[in-house]
């Protein structure tokens, strides 16, 4: 039996090995992305969801915090600006650690948040740190889904507490407190209670590391309902370091608890605080012993206690007073009476998560919210935000077909927004527009006109906004006679059409379609959903507190595509697992979800992909984590879902989320999951995770930019993301891997005259999104890193004339090289001071280039095309004259330059001839400037000045030469001549035959 | 099930242990034997490597030499005028003002840090044992899509902005050749304070019998950065020890350019 397992075993290990060895066409796509980066356009002036905050014990300009789904970002001027620290792991985050005893360099990740609302994310584990969070190491724990706290013996680092909530959608045994006492090498359950109650809360006495608290919780979401409480939850201490454990419930309410808090005042280890969910109302709220947890006294059961304990339960006392208390809420509360009394604490983002006080000065608070870090600096009674953490959650992203192009999208609690792909100086928090107020989830830009749909949360609200009227209005479905009341998903699906661009669709558990852009309503299919009653007992949610949001609303449409190739085909997907068709515009619907081999029944359909290929096609991806099922579902149809196969490998890591397919290559597909980008070159058979520059952050939705063939993401805790011009990954083969280096086709470059004022004010501190490349990019692969010997790459033109000398990319896969059409700036005559003209560099004319890059031995050429704005409107001749004028200028320049260099040269070799070298240094005095500095000390400009200015500014005009400009170019022209001409009497004066100069080329050249 | 388990922690344990076969100090000396050989290396007195940087267009001409002693400095010539930076006479680091072209000491904290680096002359892993460096192997990373040995190299602590932190930076080493192809540091100082800056190398080519980058990328990781390529690099340049010295008399430098 033994050896037939270990052979199974082997053949599972080795099969993929085979059959990707043996399909010759498939190419992994994993070291070859090369330069093909992701950029990132935040928005973070709403920020996102914190989940956790951690202050360095000794050093006060160290914070950290372990943000819901965006990682861990530290800031290291306390608090002023963060920076990501995590990006190659799990982004959402439950606790950090930092051990006292080497505080500047082991960090402990425990990843999976742990404020259980609906759309929360899962964790992979337990990370650990030894230089402060530049590199990781994961060390276990990697089923425990939630890690709620880490603590660390004070007095010995390798005796480390984990409180692992665990699974939040399933049973599971990994949960309660685990204990390692060498350093996280190996772990011990040490308190488990059973396979529904996990750790929710853990401390530890700050004087005696033997004696911990621990609140255990029971609780269970499903996707229609949320449970919190039982008769397990409880609070536990131990005073042996976690041998043994006792309830400590001693002035509890009487029955079932819920979530509770636990919080040890670090100035007097006898006082204890903590927050109770129970049964009753009255006995609700915050509970406080004197005498280390013998003994309970309620003490304050105010909304702002007890809210919503699964989203809020952390309770912080001041380090330096035990009667200052501070617990996350709606607003979050403060006492400075002991518990009794709480208020308010100042304005900031809603949903308070954690909060922490500054080492020396309590004056000092950092507070997590569902909208970022805030700072206080009196006590938590005024905050401000924390401006550079794009932590946004989106549920949903779109593009138009602008110049630029804008990203629309919802986001986690904080409305839906639009904003530019490009803008002047990087794309700040001003760019970003409001479209929607609640929870935002998807937005759509009306096909043709400036009007844009948004909604919030269940459909409550579908705005129709008129962007150049400023008109909204609602229009999503209302109850319709002869109909079932109407469930709409949380994140309800909306839909536009490619062929009537009035035409709009949502979905409850009907699809609605409408063709007065939402006037009018026409359900045009039954009940699509499984229609389970008894996932549709919502008012009974919460457990023991009622928590009946809409968040779990069930049995509904979650996807809608109609076919850009038919608009007879539709395809629905709903969230309990029916793929439904209709190719005749919803006359009849056919349920597909029987066809799909190895999908657990009622999987969430989380998209459907309606290919731009072929009527027949569709990709379909499934999400079952709400059951507890990380499994990453994705496949195709080729029949119009009459068969459906499996386009997932075993490459693939976490739960997916959504599907992009190529508007090129047929093979090319993009899967959003929740650990990341996932790439396939050959229509599934490899998958690669992109990386570069990509977090590991959970892919809500993913949207191709024809024009650009950007593609843009939507990520739930990281913003928006972007992976500019995708084009060269369609190319990619076997075939041009076994090239030397393979050019990319590229389109004409524009050399875009467009141009705009940054205003760069408070980019110190604020998140700047930034800007694509407005460069000529030279795209190739190689098929192997160049690393010896010498590579470089010119600009030339058709004749092979060198125009620019450019350091080309070096490595493996794809390289991307930027030119900005520009050749060198002139030579400019030598100056006390610079000639700031001078530093500007001309754009060459319009055409086509070669770009050539040696290698070795070896040379490469690419032609390209560059051609001109049309923004600017200037016609060809108007084109030549400015170019013609520009490159006088700097002809004139060097010109200019080279007779300064001979001047100079004459007068070192005639210091005996006084006279002379009086007469050849006071034209030099009118040739450049000789005295002063380049600031506020700058001399009255001369010649060289006057020119090199003319010149900067025609070259860097979009316009032609203006006849005021081209007047001042005559009147510095002939002072010019006048100073050749006294020049050359100078010179001739000199009598030097023998005098050796560099001739002008190479004068111009050295 | 188990016995799964059981090969997968098999294949894992051979996996590492491939990657422990080299020790950081095996990988290192490989290098250095790849490269020219650690004697001939520590042989040379200086370097002198010129490059033309191209910034948005604009060439820019540079100038960096490096002597044994740590003294360096580069030269950029903008115009004619020749500006330097970062100029180490072996006590003052110093360089000059862009607006008066005049020379400005560093701030004291700069200054220290690049006395602790003066014995790092072409490359701090030359005798790092016996300067008191540690390395450690932390094993393989992709890099330019290539596999490489990641190894930490921790140098003497350093004081920044009043604090003292952990001088570490880690190095690529291509496995198949054993140099290294990037580098990469945690910024301690200014605004990118925080962030991950990465240099990528490239273009190895001999120079009388050893072997030097002739092309590196600098910037920010994860962003495109910028390239410098040297177009010749000279070995034991003769250099007047003069030039990086603090020019005290600031007035005779004035009363020079008047001159020309």
């Amino acid at each position: 039996m033994k050896k037939l397992l270990f052979t199974l075993a082997l053949s599972i290990v080795l099969i993929p090995i085979y059959s990707s060895a043996q399909d010759s066409k498939s190419i992994n796509a994993k070291n070859l992305f090369g330069d093909l980066r992701a950029r990132h356009i935040g928005p973070a002036l709403m920020s996102g969801r914190i989940n956790d905050m951690e202050t360095h014990p000794t050093n006060p300009r160290i914070i950290y915090a372990g943000t819901a789904g965006g990682g861990v970002w530290k800031s290291n001027n306390a608090g002023t600006t963060f920076n990501p620290i995590f990006d190659d792991y799990c982004q959402s985050i439950g606790a950090v650690a930092i051990d006292p005893n080497n505080p500047d360099n082991i960090v402990y990740v425990g990843t999976g948040e742990t404020w259980t609302r609906n759309s929360i994310s899962i964790g992979d584990g337990l990370y650990k740190s030894k230089d402060g969070g530049t590199t990781w190491n994961k060390i276990g724990l990697e089923n425990s889904e939630h890690i709620a706290n880490i603590v660390i013996n004070p007095k010995n680092s390798k005796e480390v507490y984990i409180a692992v909530l665990g699974a939040l959608w399933s049973d599971s045994e990994d949960r309660g407190v685990y204990k390692t006492t060498d350093g996280g090498v190996t772990w011990k359950n040490i308190l488990y209670v059973d396979k529904k109650t996990g750790c929710a809360d853990f401390a530890m006495d700050p004087d005696n590391p033997n004696i911990l608290y621990a609140s255990m919780w029971e609780f269970r979401r499903t996707a229609w309902s949320f449970e919190s409480g039982g008769d397990n939850s409880a609070l536990y201490k131990s005073t042996d370091g976690g041998e043994t454990w006792n309830k400590i419930h001693n002035g509890f309410p009487e029955g079932k608890l819920g979530r509770l808090a636990i919080a040890v005042a670090p100035s007097n280890p006898n006082v204890l605080y903590t927050v109770i969910e129970a049964e009753e109302d009255t006995k609700k709220g915050l509970y406080r012993s004197d005498d280390a947890g013998n003994s309970w006294k309620q003490l304050n059961n105010d909304f702002g206690i007890t809210v919503r304990p699964f989203y809020f339960s952390r309770i912080v006392v001041d380090p330096k007073n035990p009667d200052v208390v501070v617990k996350g809420g709606l607003t979050g509360s403060i006492s400075r009476d002991g518990g009794k009394t709480f208020k308010s604490l100042g304005n900031m983002h809603a949903d308070i998560h954690d909060i922490v006080f500054d080492i020396n000065d309590s004056d000092r608070m950092y507070v997590g919210t569902d909208g970022g870090v805030y700072r206080s600096w009196n006590g938590g009674t005024t905050m401000e935000i924390v401006e550079n953490l794009p932590l946004s959650q989106f549920y949903h992203v779109s593009v138009d077909n602008e110049e630029p192009y804008n990203v629309y999208g919802g986001l986690q609690d904080n409305g839906s927004w639009y904003g530019p792909s490009s803008s002047s100086g990087g794309i700040n928090a001003r760019d970003w527009n409001s479209i929607g107020g609640g929870d935002g989830f998807r937005v759509l830009r009306h096909p043709t006109k400036k009007i844009i749909y948004s909604e919030m949360q269940g459909a409550a609200n579908v705005w129709r906004f008129d962007v150049e009227k400023k008109l909204i209005k609602t229009v999503q479905p209302l109850p319709t006679k002869g109909y079932a009341k109407l469930r709409f998903n949380w994140n309800a699906p909306m839909a536009t059409s490619t062929f009537q661009p009035d035409r709009f669709y949502m979905g409850s558990q009907f699809v609605h379609r409408s063709e007065d852009m939402g006037d009018t309503w026409t359900i045009i299919s039954p009940d699509l959903t499984t229609n389970d009653k008894s996932k549709q007992q919502q008012e009974d949610s919460g457990g023991l507190s009622m928590d009946n949001s809409g968040a779990e609303n069930h049995t509904t449409i979650f996807t809608i595509a109609e076919s850009t190739l038919d608009e007879n085909i539709i395809w629905v997907g709903t969230d309990d697992g029916n793929v439904q068709i209709t190719t005749n515009g919803g006359k009849s619907w056919t349920n597909t979800s029987m066809n799909i081999a190895g999908l657990p029944q009622n999987t969430w359909v989380y998209h459907i992909e309606a290919s731009v290929h072929d009527k027949g096609t569709a990709y379909a991806v499934f999400d079952g984590h709400t059951r507890g099922d990380m499994t990453p579902y994705a496949y195709k149809t080729t029949d119009y879902g009459k068969t459906w196969i499996n386009i997932i490998s075993k490459d693939v890591v976490g739960f997916v989320r959504n599907i992009q397919e190529d508007y090129v290559n047929p093979d090319l597909l993009f899967l959003g999951t929740e650990f990341g980008l996932y790439i396939t070159l050959d229509g599934g058979n490899i998958w690669s995770k992109f990386t570069k520059n990509m977090p590991s952050v959970a892919v809500h939705f993913i949207d191709l930019q024809k024009r650009t063939n950007d593609l843009v993401m939507g990520t739930h805790g990281r913003g928006v993301i972007i992976i500019d011009d995708i084009s060269p990954l369609r190319e990619i083969s076997s075939e041009i891997m076994s090239e030397k280096l393979h050019f990319f086709k590229t389109k004409p470059a524009v050399m875009r005259d467009q141009g705009g004022f940054a205003g760069n004010f408070g980019s110190e501190t604020q998140f700047v999104g930034r800007n694509p490349s407005r460069a000529a990019q030279i795209k190739y692969l190689l098929p192997k890193r160049h690393t010896f010997g010498k590579m470089t790459m010119e600009i030339q033109d058709l004749d092979g004339n060198k125009i620019a000398s450019i350091g080309p990319g070096k490595s493996k896969g794809i390289n991307i090289v930027n030119w900005n059409f520009t050749i060198k700036q002139p030579k400019v005559a030598k100056g006390k001071t610079f000639s700031f003209g001078g530093f500007t560099s001309p754009r060459v004319k319009a055409g086509k280039y070669k770009a050539v890059i040696t290698k070795g031995k070896e040379t490469f050429e690419h032609v390209f095309e560059v051609v001109y704005d049309k923004h600017s409107g200037l016609s060809d001749q108007e084109r030549d004259l400015k170019h013609n004028t520009t490159m006088k200028m700097y002809n004139m320049t060097q010109e200019l330059a080279y007779l300064v260099y001979e001047l100079d040269a004459i007068i070192d070799v005639s210091k005996d001839k006084k006279k002379l070298t009086s007469a050849l240094n006071t034209l030099k005095e009118t040739l450049v400037i000789t005295t002063g500095d380049n600031y506020v000390g700058s001399a009255e400009p001369q010649l060289r000045e006057k020119m090199a200015d003319l010149y900067s500014k025609i070259a860097g005009s979009y316009d032609k030469p203006s006849s005021a400009e081209l007047e001042n170019l005559s009147i510095i022209e002939e002072r010019f001549n006048a100073a050749k001409t006294d020049f050359a009497k100078l010179k001739k004066k000199s009598k030097f035959k023998d005098l050796q100069l560099k001739t002008f080329d190479e004068f111009i050249n050295e | 099930m188990k016995t799964i388990k059981l090969l997968l922690v098999a294949l894992l344990v051979s996996a590492t242990t491939t990657i422990n076969a080299q020790t950081a100090d095996e990988i290192i000396s490989t290098y250095f034997e790849n490269i020219g050989g650690l004697e001939s290396l520590k042989k040379l007195e200086g370097i002198k490597m010129t490059a033309k940087v191209n910034n948005g267009g604009m060439e820019i001409p540079i100038e960096i030499i490096q002597l044994k002693s740590g003294k360096q400095m580069t030269v950029i010539n903008f115009q004619g005028k020749e500006i330097k930076q970062g100029v180490f006479d072996g006590e003052t680091l110093w360089g000059h003002n862009f607006m008066t072209q005049k020379a400005e000491k560093s701030d004291a904290e700069a200054t220290a840090i690049m006395k602790l680096n003066a014995n790092d002359f072409l490359d701090p892993f030359i005798d790092y044992k016996e300067k008191g460096y540690l390395v450690e192997l932390l094993g393989n990373e992709t890099i330019d899509g290539t596999e490489t040995f990641k190894i930490k190299l921790t140098k003497e602590p350093i004081t920044v902005d009043g604090i003292e932190e952990a001088d570490v930076s880690y190095y690529f080493f291509d496995i198949d050749n054993f140099v290294p192809i990037a580098v990469q540091a945690e910024i301690k100082s200014g605004q990118g304070k925080g962030m991950t800056s990465e240099i990528t190398i490239s273009d190895y080519q001999e120079v009388d019998g050893l072997y030097f980058p002739f092309s590196m990328t600098q910037g920010v990781k994860g962003q495109p950065g910028a390239p410098i390529t040297f177009t010749s690099i000279e070995l034991n340049p003769v250099v007047d020890d003069k030039l990086f010295e603090f020019p005290e008399e600031t007035a005779s430098e004035n009363k020079d350019d008047n001159k020309n």
